[in-house]
């Protein structure tokens, strides 16, 4: 007990101490404001409005469809917020020509080629009554351009309809008023406003994180293992303290470090990145329920020292860094895995397979979060992936620590599978 | 484990040894790392207030006992006793150790390094800052307590490892090679210090090949050939027991005297003087007066053998 506290407290100074941590603790959350804050501002950068022609048989026919097209926002599925800010009186110029005639669509599609505009719609009288108008433009019209045109034609279309029946312009608008629909999550009975973008954003902020405390802090392991080695302090080290004792100590210290980074970052966000961030539309979807900001702290932490103790065994069978960083890729394997299976855990988080991948330790810290965020699982679901993640630990922490001890006795080269499981029984004592 | 009997040590010590009881015992020892058996049916006794000397070739066993009884490695067999007490990890912090392999952590201070080993010892924080600095005094370290250990000479780095075994002032001294790669100043302090900590009753174990530093350090021995003691005991007793063959003859001129086999059975130039072994039955004074009559002779010793002939004759013997 003594002595693993002794070498929790070197491993969490010397770590600390380093110049590395503090630049990764002031660069990170720079790091992560410009991934949120970047892509919407690049997507928002550099656009030119869109030139569109609206060819009708009469110019009144054609402004009243300009007009709503306009007054209609272009919604979009993945990003209802951004989209809301894009005007469409900023976006889309529109012109309207009446030269309805086959030449006149051939001049037009030149005018396309030449970039001169960028679409027209064919909005004859004839396409009307035949209810099927045409656009051409030069890029195919995404689904939620169609509908926003359609939308808007349609609209239009039927308020002449109903017009021409006799109904005033109010009444028509009010027959016409669309019914929206507002989307909430219930999350241990508590109704959560919720998009879909929002939600995305805390999985791939764990992600993130996992990743980057990963990489770092777990290289850091697997190289003061082999330091030990290598430097034969494990000698000394090993007349005072057990192997599982030093393994131990390490890999909490190491967490300690984790802890502090994370402590570090939620104060700094707290302090500096929220008030600039509260701007940002995503984020103000990020409301942390207790529940998700306690399993994150709990899957990042866990998933971290799961993560390092993989680094540690490495370190503790290979001889030499370079060796090490051949067979660290195996490590990250997983990582990588959770990450792709991504896609699945947010379309159908309760589905078998799903809940058994968040089962496997080396998934979990990924996507049982995942699952937390986008729906809340059972609790024993969740009791059960931390008591497998807590007992994996140990269970490598023990291994480690005898492929440590015996790595005293050995040099050179590395050793093959039969030969660790040799190493293992002479440790068993 | 409250009354535990101290074993007698064996007749020819004769000392005070007896009473005190012994530090460490090895019965019947064995270790073998698959097919290759490191050590085998070791027994060897070591007592208290003294330095005792582990000897053999490279390969013998040497680390792998001591290994054993740092509890790094756990014998196939046999018993190993600590202060009458079978060895447990509860020993450790009475253990000292310098390994023949030296190893810091490089990007470490060194007081922090001291400190941290020390308490790994069991002492607290503020006991092993204030020791640390102690030592560091006498072994000439204090202007570089706060540097990190990769900026110190590799001499340095012996000392501070050398002080990082000591610390905690155990009761069991363990020398891998302590004197390796110090200069003869730094060597007379670190000489110095085992040998105070040795009159102050603690048992000190040194693994060497340094004869030498065998001979005038320490008071037994035992040495280690294929993983057996092949020699063990008190260091006089066993050269008195080798018997007085060997002369020493510093001479200037014709060496022809040397190839004289009656007399002669196997000699060792030095470049400053000769050792020879005289043949059974041999007079060392007819050695003399042959060697008188071809060369000038400045000096002419007969001696009990080295520790070094004994070990060459000895392994020799084990060997064939």
């Amino acid at each position: 007990m003594r002595n693993t506290w002794v070498i929790l407290k070197r491993e969490y100074l010397e770590r600390v101490r380093t110049r590395i941590f503090l630049v990764l603790t002031l660069l990170a959350p720079a790091i992560m404001t410009a991934l949120m804050v970047l892509p919407a501002k690049l997507a928002t950068m550099g656009e030119k409005p869109e030139h569109i022609v609206i060819v009708a048989s009469t110019k009144e026919f054609g402004a009243t469809v300009r007009q709503q097209l306009l007054a209609e926002p272009l919604v979009s599925e993945e990003n209802e917020d951004d989209a809301a800010k894009r005007k469409p009186e900023t976006s889309y110029t529109i012109d309207i020509d009446t030269t309805a005639s086959e030449s006149g669509r051939t001049v037009l599609r030149g005018k396309i080629t030449t970039r001169e505009i960028d679409g027209f719609l064919w909005l004859t009288d004839d396409a009307i009554a035949a209810h099927t108008v045409a656009w051409d433009g030069r890029e195919k019209a995404g689904s939620r351009e169609k509908a926003w045109i359609r939308d808007a034609v349609n609209r239009v279309v039927q308020q002449q309809e109903l017009g021409k029946k006799g109904l005033t312009a109010e009444q028509s608008a009010e027959l016409l008023k669309p019914v929206e629909i507002e989307t909430f999550r219930i999350e241990n009975g508590r109704q959560i406003r919720s998009s879909g973008s929002g939600r995305f954003m805390e999985i791939i902020v764990m992600v993130m994180l996992i990743y980057v405390a990963v990489l770092l802090y777990g290289i850091s392991v697997m190289r003061s293992v082999l330091e030990e080695k290598t430097s034969r302090i494990m000698e000394v080290l090993l007349s005072s303290a057990s192997s599982t004792e030093l393994m131990t100590g390490k890999l909490l210290g190491v967490g300690a470090v984790g802890l502090t980074q994370i402590v570090a970052w939620t104060v700094m966000a707290g302090v500096i990145a929220l008030p600039s961030l509260a701007t940002q539309p995503n984020f103000s979807e990020l409301q942390l329920s207790p529940l998700v900001m306690i399993s994150f702290v709990l899957y990042f932490l866990l998933g971290y020292l799961l993560y390092s103790t993989m680094y540690a065994t490495v370190g503790a069978i290979t001889t030499t860094e370079q060796e090490g960083q051949q067979l660290q890729f195996i490590i990250v394997i997983p990582l990588v895995l959770s990450v792709f299976m991504l896609a699945p855990v947010l379309r159908t988080p309760d589905s078998a397979a799903v809940v058994w991948m968040s089962m496997i330790p080396f998934f979990a810290p990924i996507v049982m979060y995942a699952r937390i965020v986008v729906q809340t699982p059972p609790l024993w679901q969740i009791g059960l992936s931390l008591a497998l993640m807590v007992g994996t630990i140990a269970g490598l922490v023990v291994l480690c620590a005898r492929i440590y001890r015996i790595g005293v006795l050995i040099y050179g080269k590395r050793p093959n599978l039969p030969e660790i499981m040799k190493w293992l029984k002479y440790a068993k004592a | 484990m409250s009354s535990v009997q101290a074993p007698v040590a064996p007749a020819f010590n004769g000392s005070a040894r007896s009473v005190v009881g012994d530090a460490v015992q090895l019965s019947g020892v064995r270790k073998c790392y698959d097919e290759f058996v490191a050590v085998s049916d070791l027994t060897l006794t070591i007592y208290p207030g003294g330095i005792y000397g582990l000897l053999g070739p490279n390969g013998a066993g040497k680390t792998s006992t001591i290994r054993m009884l740092m509890g790094i490695t756990v014998p196939d067999a046999g018993q190993i006793t600590v202060f009458g007490q079978p060895l447990s990890r509860a020993h450790m912090d009475q253990f000292g150790y310098l390994p023949e392999e030296r190893g810091l952590y490089k990007k470490m201070k060194v007081l922090d390094h001291l400190v941290f080993l020390g308490q790994l010892k069991g002492l607290s924080n503020t006991e092993a800052t204030k020791r640390a600095n102690t030592w560091s005094e006498r072994f000439e370290l204090s202007s570089w307590v706060e540097r990190k250990v990769e900026e110190l000479s590799k001499g340095m780095q012996q000392k501070v490892q050398f002080i990082a075994a000591i610390l905690h002032d155990p009761r069991l001294i363990i020398m891998d090679e302590p004197f390796t790669g110090l200069d003869p100043a730094n060597a007379v302090v670190l000489k110095d210090v085992l040998l105070e900590m040795a009159k102050s009753g603690k048992t000190i174990l040194l693994s060497t090949h340094r004869m030498d530093q065998v001979e005038r350090l320490c008071q037994s021995i035992c040495l280690i050939n294929h993983g057996r003691a092949v020699l063990e005991g008190d260091l006089n007793q066993i050269k008195a027991g080798c018997g007085r063959h060997n002369v020493q003859i510093k001479y200037d001129g014709d060496a022809r005297f040397l190839q004289e086999k009656r007399l002669v059975q196997s000699f060792n130039d030095y470049g400053n003087y000769v050792e020879v072994r005289l043949a059974p039955g041999a007079d060392s004074q007819e050695l003399l007066r042959l060697a008188y009559a071809t060369a000038r002779v400045d000096r002419f010793e007969v001696m009990e053998p080295s520790l070094e002939e004994i070990f060459i004759d000895v392994v020799g013997k084990s060997n064939a």
